[in-house]
C-alpha cells in the first residue's frame, strides 16, 4: 500500500508532467507589481514564466528574493499566461545563498496584468509528503536546510506518533542532491549539506522529548544523478518511525 | 563615606518625591531603596499628556521589595533603569535631569555600563555621552559567543569612539574578551504580552525550537531582549544583578519570585493625550490605557477581527486629532509598501522585497510587536541603512565593528559576507551571520514617556523614527501621513 501511495505521488510529481517541459535554471527573479498581490516571475531564453504570488509561510510557495539569483524547476503548463508570464506548474524555487546584486527588478503595476485572486494549483508537496503513518520525506531549497513551516509541522506529528506508539526509534535518513539544469549546466548541492540537515532535524527531534538514544542518523554521501526533472526531490530527509 | 552620605541624599530625595505623589502629584524619579507605597493606578505627566501606570494586584510596596532594593554592590536597583514615570524604562530627559540634580553622582552613571568606558574618568559628563544624549547603557557581551564557541564570522573594531572594545581591561583583546554595544533600556510592562510565547513549540521564521524555560520546560517567546540572550524574567533579573547592579553571588529564590510578580502586573501606557484629551473614556478605543492591557488577551495575532490595536473608528468622526489617530491607525494597518531586504523577514519564506503594511511586522494585538520572536535587522545598525553617518569610517558616537563571514557559512541574507555594524545584535549569541544586526522588536506602549527610540537610541522623537521607515522603506508618506502616524503613535 506504502509503496503504491509513493507511486501515485511520484505520477503526480513527475510521471503526469512527462508529456509537459520540464524546465531547470538560474536566473535573476522579477517582481512584478499588480492592484492586488505582486507576483514573481522569471525569465529564460527570451521568454517571461509566473512562479508565482506573494503569499503567507503556510502556503506551498516561498517567493523568490532579490539580491539573490534563483535556481526555478519546473514544468511549463498549459493555459492563458498568468500575471504576464507563462505558468510553470508545479515549481520549486530555491534562492541562491550568495547576494548578487544584478537581481534587482521591480516591474511597475500595469493595466490588464494582475495576480490570479487564488494562484493556480500547484502540487501542495513541495515541501513535504507523507508516505504512509509513521513516515514522511522532508524536501528543501537548494543548498540549504531550512525547514519551511509544512516540515516543521510534519516533524512534530511524527514525533506524535512515536510518543502514542511507543515505537523503537526513529530513523533519519540525510540526502545532498543535484540539479540538471536545462543548459546541461549539472549543479551539485555542498558537501555538507546533508549533514548540517540531519543535525537541524536530529536537535529537533530531541529538544521534542525523543530519547537521543532513539534517534538514528544517516547521512547519505552520494549524490543521486540529476535528471532535469525530478531534482527537487532529491535534496530531502526522510523520516520513519520504527516499531 | 562620601559614596554613602550621596546615596542617603539620593534615597531621601526619592522619599520625598513619593510622599508628594501619594498626596496628589506624581513623583517623576523612584531612588532605589525609596520607601513607599505605589498606589494601583498611578499617571505622570509627559511631552504628550499623561502616562497611566497600573498596578493591578493592588498597592506596592516599595521597601524591601526586591525590585526597588539595591541588592548589589553599586547602589543600583531593578527600578534605576525601570522607572514608572518612564513607562517601566528610561527617557533620556530623565536620565539627563538625574545628572542635573546629582552632578553625575546618581548610581545610575555607574561606571560599569551607565559610562561610556569604565575606564573614562567618571566625574565628566563627556564620559557618560551615550547615556545623556542616546539614552544608553553599555552591554559587553562574551566574544566569542557563550552558545557558540565557533562563531561564523570574525569581529574586528574598525571604530571604537568610547575607546571600551580596545581598552584593555574591558575589550575585545583583553584577559575576559568582549564586545561592547550600547541599547536602550526596555520597558519592564506589559509582559504577558511580551513573554506570551508563539504557538508550538517552533520559532516558525527559522524553523528551529525556540528556546525553553529551564524551570517548566515550555516554549518562551525570546522577545523579551533585544538580543533574546535571556527567554525567562528569572534569567534576565539574575543577569541584571550581574551585569548592571555588580552584584556577587545569586539572587535568593524569594528576591527572584518577587521581582517577578511585581513586573508581571504593572500595566503602563498613556491615558491623556494633550489633543485627543481623554484616551480612557467610556466608549473610547479599546487599547488605549493599562486597564484594557491588563484586560485583553495576550499571544493574539492581527487579524481584521482583531487588528493590532483594535478599533478606532469611532474617532474617524471625531475631533480633527482623534481623527488623525484613526487615520494613522489604517495606515499603520493597511498601508502597503515594499518591506526589503530585512533578514529574518524577507529571507524567511515571505519573499523579497514584500509588499506589506506595518502590521504584518508588528502583528502581536495590544503590543504591536512580534508574534513570533522578533529580531529582524531592521537596518538601524548596519551600513549601509544604519541610523549613524553615512561612512563607517565618518566620526560617530557609536562603535563600528566589521564582521566577516566564514566560506563555509551561509551568508547575511542581504549584506553578504563583510558587514558593518554598530550593533551586531542576535549575531552576538547566535555566532550566525543572518542574524548580525538583528535585534529584537519592541513593543509600542507608553512611547511618549520613553524617548529616544529604537534600541541604539537613534530617533529623537517619534517624527524621526516615522522618518526612518519612510527612508528606509521608501514609504513616500506624505506630511499628512507621517503626522498621522506620529500622533497614533504617541497615545499608544
Amino acid at each position: 500500500m506504502k509503496r503504491l501511495v509513493g507511486l501515485f505521488l511520484a505520477a503526480i510529481l513527475s510521471g503526469a508532467q512527462a508529456k509537459a517541459e520540464n524546465l531547470s535554471f538560474v536566473t535573476c527573479p522579477i517582481v512584478r507589481d499588480t492592484k492586488t498581490v505582486p507576483c514573481w516571475l522569471a525569465e529564460y531564453n527570451g521568454e517571461t514564466y509566473y512562479l508565482g504570488n506573494q503569499g503567507g509561510v503556510a502556503q506551498d510557495f516561498y517567493p523568490p528574493q532579490l539580491n539573490h539569483r534563483v535556481l526555478v524547476e519546473g514544468a511549463i503548463a498549459g493555459g492563458p499566461r498568468v500575471c504576464g508570464g507563462v505558468p510553470l506548474r508545479p515549481v520549486k524555487t530555491s534562492v541562491l545563498l550568495e547576494i548578487d546584486r544584478a537581481c534587482d527588478t521591480i516591474l511597475p503595476a500595469e493595466d490588464g496584468i494582475g495576480a490570479p485572486q487564488s494562484p493556480p494549483n500547484r502540487s501542495a508537496n513541495s515541501w513535504v509528503r507523507s508516505d504512509g503513518p509513521g513516515n514522511s520525506t522532508l524536501y528543501f531549497d537548494f543548498d540549504n536546510d531550512f525547514l519551511s513551516l509544512h516540515t516543521t509541522n510534519a516533524i512534530q506529528s511524527l514525533v506524535q506518533q512515536f510518543q502514542q506508539s511507543k515505537a523503537s526509534a526513529i530513523e533519519v535518513s540525510a540526502y545532498r542532491g543535484s540539479s540538471k539544469l536545462s543548459n546541461g549546466t549539472v549543479m551539485v548541492e555542498q558537501e555538507g549539506i546533508a549533514a548540517a540537515r540531519a543535525s537541524k532535524v536530529h536537535d529537533i527531534l530531541v529538544g521534542l522529548g525523543v530519547p537521543q538514544a532513539l534517534v538514528k542518523v544517516q547521512v547519505v554521501t552520494g549524490v543521486r544523478e540529476p535528471d532535469g526533472i525530478d531534482d527537487p526531490w532529491s535534496r530531502k530527509i526522510e523520516l520513519s518511525v520504527k516499531h | 563615606m562620601r559614596k554613602l552620605v550621596v546615596l542617603c541624599l539620593v534615597a531621601a530625595a526619592g522619599v520625598v518625591a513619593i510622599r508628594a505623589q501619594v498626596s496628589a502629584a506624581p513623583f517623576t524619579w523612584l531612588a532605589p531603596g525609596s520607601a513607599a507605597v505605589l498606589p494601583q493606578e498611578m499617571t505622570f505627566d509627559n511631552a504628550l499628556g499623561r502616562l497611566g501606570v497600573l498596578n493591578a494586584e493592588g498597592p506596592v510596596e516599595t521597601k524591601g521589595n526586591p525590585f526597588f532594593e539595591p541588592l548589589g554592590s553599586n547602589g543600583r536597583a531593578c527600578v534605576t533603569c525601570h522607572q514608572p514615570a518612564n513607562a517601566m524604562s528610561l527617557s533620556v530627559d530623565t536620565v539627563r535631569e538625574r545628572w542635573r540634580a546629582t552632578n553625575g553622582k546618581d548610581p545610575l552613571f555607574a561606571a560599569i555600563d551607565g559610562s561610556d568606558n569604565p575606564a573614562l574618568p567618571q566625574d565628566r559628563e563627556s564620559s557618560h555621552s551615550l547615556l545623556l544624549n542616546r539614552g544608553l547603557i553599555r552591554v559587553g557581551l562574551p566574544w566569542p559567543p557563550s552558545q557558540n564557541p565557533d562563531p561564523e564570522f570574525t569581529i574586528e573594531i574598525v571604530r571604537d569612539p568610547t575607546g571600551v572594545n580596545r581598552d584593555p581591561v574591558w575589550g575585545l583583546k583583553s584577559a575576559k574578551p568582549a564586545v561592547s554595544v550600547f541599547r536602550r533600556p526596555r520597558p519592564a510592562t506589559n509582559l504577558k504580552y511580551v513573554l506570551a510565547p508563539d504557538n508550538g513549540p517552533f520559532n516558525v521564521k527559522l524553523g528551529v525550537l525556540l528556546d525553553k524555560d529551564p524551570a517548566t520546560g515550555k516554549p518562551v517567546s525570546m522577545n523579551m531582549m533585544a538580543d533574546a540572550r535571556a527567554g525567562t524574567l528569572a534569567i534576565q533579573a539574575e543577569s541584571a544583578y550581574h551585569d548592571h547592579q555588580e552584584g556577587k553571588g545569586h539572587l535568593s529564590q524569594e528576591q527572584l519570585n518577587r521581582i517577578i510578580t511585581f513586573e508581571s502586573q504593572v500595566y503602563a501606557a498613556q491615558m491623556w493625550d494633550n489633543s485627543a484629551k481623554d484616551l480612557v473614556e467610556s466608549g473610547g478605543p479599546g487599547a488605549l490605557g493599562p486597564q484594557n492591557l491588563q484586560r485583553e488577551t495576550a499571544g493574539v495575532l492581527n487579524s481584521p477581527a482583531k487588528p493590532v490595536f483594535l478599533s478606532f473608528d469611532r474617532w474617524k468622526t471625531d475631533t480633527a486629532f482623534r481623527q488623525s489617530v484613526a487615520r494613522g491607525n489604517d495606515i499603520f494597518l493597511n498601508r502597503t509598501f515594499w518591506v526589503r531586504d530585512v533578514a529574518h523577514i524577507n529571507s524567511i519564506g515571505l519573499g523579497n522585497p514584500a509588499k506589506r503594511s506595518c502590521a504584518v511586522c508588528h502583528n502581536a494585538v495590544m503590543s504591536g510587536m512580534d508574534r513570533a520572536p522578533g529580531w529582524v535587522d531592521l537596518g538601524t545598525s548596519n551600513f549601509p541603512t544604519w541610523t549613524e553617518p553615512k561612512t563607517e569610517n565618518e566620526p560617530g558616537q557609536l562603535p563600528v565593528f566589521k564582521l566577516t563571514c566564514r566560506a563555509a557559512a551561509k551568508p547575511h541574507p542581504f549584506l553578504g559576507r563583510v558587514i558593518y555594524s554598530s550593533d551586531p545584535g542576535r549575531a552576538l549569541i547566535t555566532g550566525k551571520c543572518a542574524d548580525i544586526g538583528a535585534i529584537t522588536m519592541g513593543q509600542f506602549r507608553g512611547l511618549a514617556a520613553r524617548a529616544p527610540y529604537f534600541s541604539n537610541g537613534s530617533a529623537k522623537n517619534l517624527m524621526e523614527l516615522v522618518d526612518y521607515y519612510d527612508r528606509r522603506f521608501d514609504m513616500r508618506l506624505t506630511t499628512q501621513e507621517k503626522e498621522d502616524l506620529v500622533n497614533f503613535l504617541g497615545v499608544l
